[in-house]
């Protein structure tokens, strides 16, 4: 009567297969900024995790605004300050049809952001000081955001952990995490290659993301391993196929409960600030990966052969 | 039946109580979302962790200090176990508050060692000479190249008479660290009294009579008058001058006339001129009614949002959340038909007992916060898909409406508290050890979740079993749609 049939039992050796595959493509990720020598870290850290001053705003012009290089740009700057440090590790891009301008420079007092701004508003000015975004962060800061993160995510996985083998028997509960952390792993990969292909840094929203990811990926496992107790209870001579019809059974609440979760996250995706970009687009690969794991992987550690 | 008839009232005056509240109670507004400035201050200690003692002595401090500041609605609070965060609504410049919370501001007044006179007035010279060099650089041409060299040559001359060589690169670096240097050596040469800052009753600015110079005045306590009255005492009439040091700097050294030999000088004020712009006095008379701070501080993170970035910043978030739920309410409906409208309604009183409760904890919404609600939207409904699910195979299998709706609700319990247990846990964990920013995404989600728990089990039932009073809305057509037929 369900409306979906997959074979669990056969295609069980093809879904451990996928997934091995991205998981070594996701080492193969991590590894590579790891030992690549313009990034050292398993994933590109932003301004978040190392400190920095981050600088948008917009240009007030009166019909379109004209149209400058960044470097030009740059060179001008060189007129005006002499501070090396700044003027040698400055990133300036100017988007939205020349009108918004984003610059990242390396940590500046409030000063000389403040000395910047206004030497910027010389070269591309007037510039609209309501539109103004500024961020400085202290390099201690920094450090410290990235052990507070580690650590938020060491703890709530281990809560979780907790709750989960005391729900559990020991077997799901080690398949619900083995589940979690593929997701996880996988997710970090992906932002592994974002960083070293598109220079996509991770903030602490990232971290945020993933300790989302890891209670939505072990609800989602929990949902499924509940209704395979329950169908254990009523027939438990034919194992591997009971597993499959609760797999197949759960098919359409797992489609539709990521369908109703990815529908926000992408209009927040498409509507939202963009400050929340990256970490909605964090969100919806987890819960498309987290979805799968769920529904195939998790049960396929059950099967036996 | 009339259990739930008591619930269906219950619900309706959660409802109408709810709207009361975000009439008369408006949701507080996160300052990425109205603009404004947010620092993040740490404290600063050498050896061991802070305390809590210490860490409330500096929030007073900092307390009166913000309160002298002078922006409306300005809010301090401590976060974690070593950080204040100060947020400055609408001010859209840091940097004289920075200025003012920065510094430790302890105020000491010393007098001067025997046999250091010559040494002094050397030292006097040379700041005197230094400040016209800042004055100089001040209102130069900084890109004069000619102009600089001549001001670096005059820097040299005075760095070599001191003994002391700058290792800044800029040139006004290493003005000011050079004149903090002379300060911070002239400061040594005289002994410290039992009088400082703490005897201060209060502080003031005015302008100075003959020139455009501003002069602190400080008020002293009873006791601290006395003591001012001693040393001054001690020192009348000598050559032995008077210093007033700020953070270990001589900021002004002075005389004591012959006068006062007898009584020294009563009266409990003494003023501090020491070529001070009006700001610098400003910044000093808010430092000294605030007091000094028993541990430094230093300032880690500033955050500055125009306001029309923060506006943009709300109607960006209100499409998204208004889209996300007509999105999810059509996807609900042409579903599960009459369940998905039920869901529908039961996501739309979700929203409000959500907003309700942000007015009335109260819960700061900040754009991390709206995501937590945007995302949990899609969490609540999560509930109603696995009841919805249930009930739908109960249908299949031939069971009446009404007992299908019943051991639905009944069968989905056990994994809808799980799921919301694991999310909640989450929450709770980065509630406790994350940042502000973190915070408010934590907050939002991790209440979303314990409403969609009410809402998805409580209302839903109800509405459905209120709904299905109707003979006409139980046919059971209405509840399985096209393409999941019987």
């Amino acid at each position: 009567m369900t409306s979906f049939s997959f074979n669990l039992i056969k295609n069980k050796n093809k879904i451990f297969g996928f997934s091995s595959f991205l998981i070594l493509l996701s080492l193969i990720g991590i590894l590579y900024s790891t030992f690549n020598t313009s990034f050292k870290k398993p994933i590109n850290l932003g301004m978040d995790f190392i400190g920095g001053n981050e600088l948008r705003i917009e240009r007030s012009c009166n019909e379109e605004c004209e149209n400058i290089s960044p470097d030009l740009v740059i060179d001008k700057l060189r007129t005006f300050s002499n501070n090396k440090n700044l003027l040698n590790n400055i990133k300036l891009q100017i988007q939205n049809n020349n009108s918004l301008i984003s610059i990242r420079t390396p940590y500046l007092t409030i000063e000389e952001s403040n000395d910047l701004i206004s030497n910027v508003d010389k070269i591309l000015g007037p510039l609209n000081y309501d539109s103004k975004n500024s961020r400085i962060i202290g390099p201690k800061l920094g450090k410290k955001l990235l052990t507070n993160c580690a650590t938020s995510l060491l703890v709530s996985l281990f809560a979780i952990s907790l709750y989960i083998s005391i729900r559990f028997d020991k077997k799901y509960a080690l398949f619900a995490l083995l589940a979690l952390f593929h997701d996880l792993f996988i997710v970090f990969g992906i932002f592994s290659w974002l960083g070293v292909l598109l220079s996509i840094e991770v903030n602490s929203l990232f971290a945020v993301s993933l300790l989302t990811i890891a209670g939505y990926s072990v609800n989602d496992t929990v949902v499924i391993f509940d209704r395979i107790r329950e169908n254990l209870k009523k027939d438990s001579d034919n194992y591997n196929k009971i597993i499959q019809i609760s797999v197949n059974e759960s098919f359409r609440r797992t489609f539709f409960t990521s369908i109703t979760t990815l529908i926000p996250l992408l209009t927040l995706i498409i509507f939202g600030s963009y400050s929340l970009f990256w970490f909605s687009v964090s969100l919806t690969l987890g819960i498309l990966i987290g979805s799968y794991s769920s529904i195939l992987l998790a049960p396929s550690f059950l099967i036996k052969d | 039946m009339k259990r739930r008839q008591g619930w269906l009232f219950f619900i309706i005056f959660l409802l109408t109580f709810s709207i009361y509240l975000l009439i008369n109670f408006p949701l507080q507004l996160g300052l990425d979302l109205k603009g404004g400035s947010q620092l993040t201050l740490q404290l600063i200690k050498e050896e061991g962790k802070v305390s809590k003692e210490e860490l409330d002595a500096v929030n007073a401090v900092l307390d009166k200090r913000v309160n002298n500041l002078g922006v409306a609605e300005s809010n301090l609070q401590t976060l974690g176990r070593d950080q204040l965060i100060l947020e400055l609504p609408g001010e859209q410049n840091p940097l004289s508050a920075s200025r003012i919370l920065g510094k430790t501001a302890l105020l000491e007044f010393r007098t001067q060692k025997e046999n250091t006179s010559s040494q002094l007035k050397n030292l006097q010279l040379q700041r005197f000479k230094l400040n016209d060099l800042i004055e100089q650089f001040k209102i130069g041409d900084k890109r004069n190249e000619e102009k600089s060299l001549l001001l670096m040559d005059n820097l040299t001359k005075i760095e070599n008479d001191i003994n002391f060589s700058s290792n800044n690169e800029q040139l006004f670096e290493r003005l000011v660290e050079t004149k903090k240097y002379i300060s911070n050596e002239i400061a040594n040469l005289f002994n410290k009294t039992d009088l400082s800052g703490k005897d201060l009753i209060n502080a003031g600015r005015r302008q100075e009579q003959t020139n455009n110079n501003w002069e602190v005045s400080l008020s002293f306590s009873n006791d601290g008058g006395e003591k001012f009255a001693e040393i001054t005492k001690s020192i009348a009439g000598t050559d032995k001058l008077l210093s007033i040091v700020l953070d270990g700097e001589s900021i002004s050294e002075a005389s004591v006339g012959s006068q006062f030999i007898n009584t020294g000088i009563t009266g409990g004020s003494a003023t501090i001129s020491g070529n001070f712009s009006a700001e610098n006095a400003r910044e000093l008379e808010v430092q000294l009614k605030g007091g000094s701070l028993p541990l430094p501080i230093e300032i880690v993170e500033t955050n500055t949002i125009g306001p029309l970035l923060g506006s943009k910043n709300i109607v960006k978030s209100l499409y998204a959340a208004i889209c996300g739920l007509i999105f999810v309410g059509i996807f609900m409906i042409f579903n599960y038909r009459i369940l998905g409208f039920v869901s529908v309604i039961s996501l739309i009183f979700y929203g409000f007992f959500n907003l309700a409760l942000y007015s009335l904890i109260p819960v700061t919404l900040t754009l991390p916060g709206i995501a937590g609600l945007i995302l949990s939207i899609g969490m609540a409904v999560d509930a109603n898909v696995l009841i919805f699910e249930r009930i739908r195979e109960e249908l299949i299998n031939g069971n009446t409406l009404i007992r299908s709706i019943d051991s639905g609700f009944q069968r989905a319990n056990s994994s809808i508290i799980d799921g919301h247990i694991t999310t909640f846990v989450s929450c709770f964990v980065l509630f406790l050890l994350g940042t502000n920013f973190v915070k408010g995404f934590a907050a939002t989600l991790g209440l979303g979740v314990v409403i969609s728990l009410f809402t998805s089990l409580n209302c839903s039932k109800t509405i459905l079993r209120f709904l299905t009073t109707y003979q006409s809305l139980r046919q059971k057509n209405l509840y399985l749609s096209k393409s999941n037929p019987l």
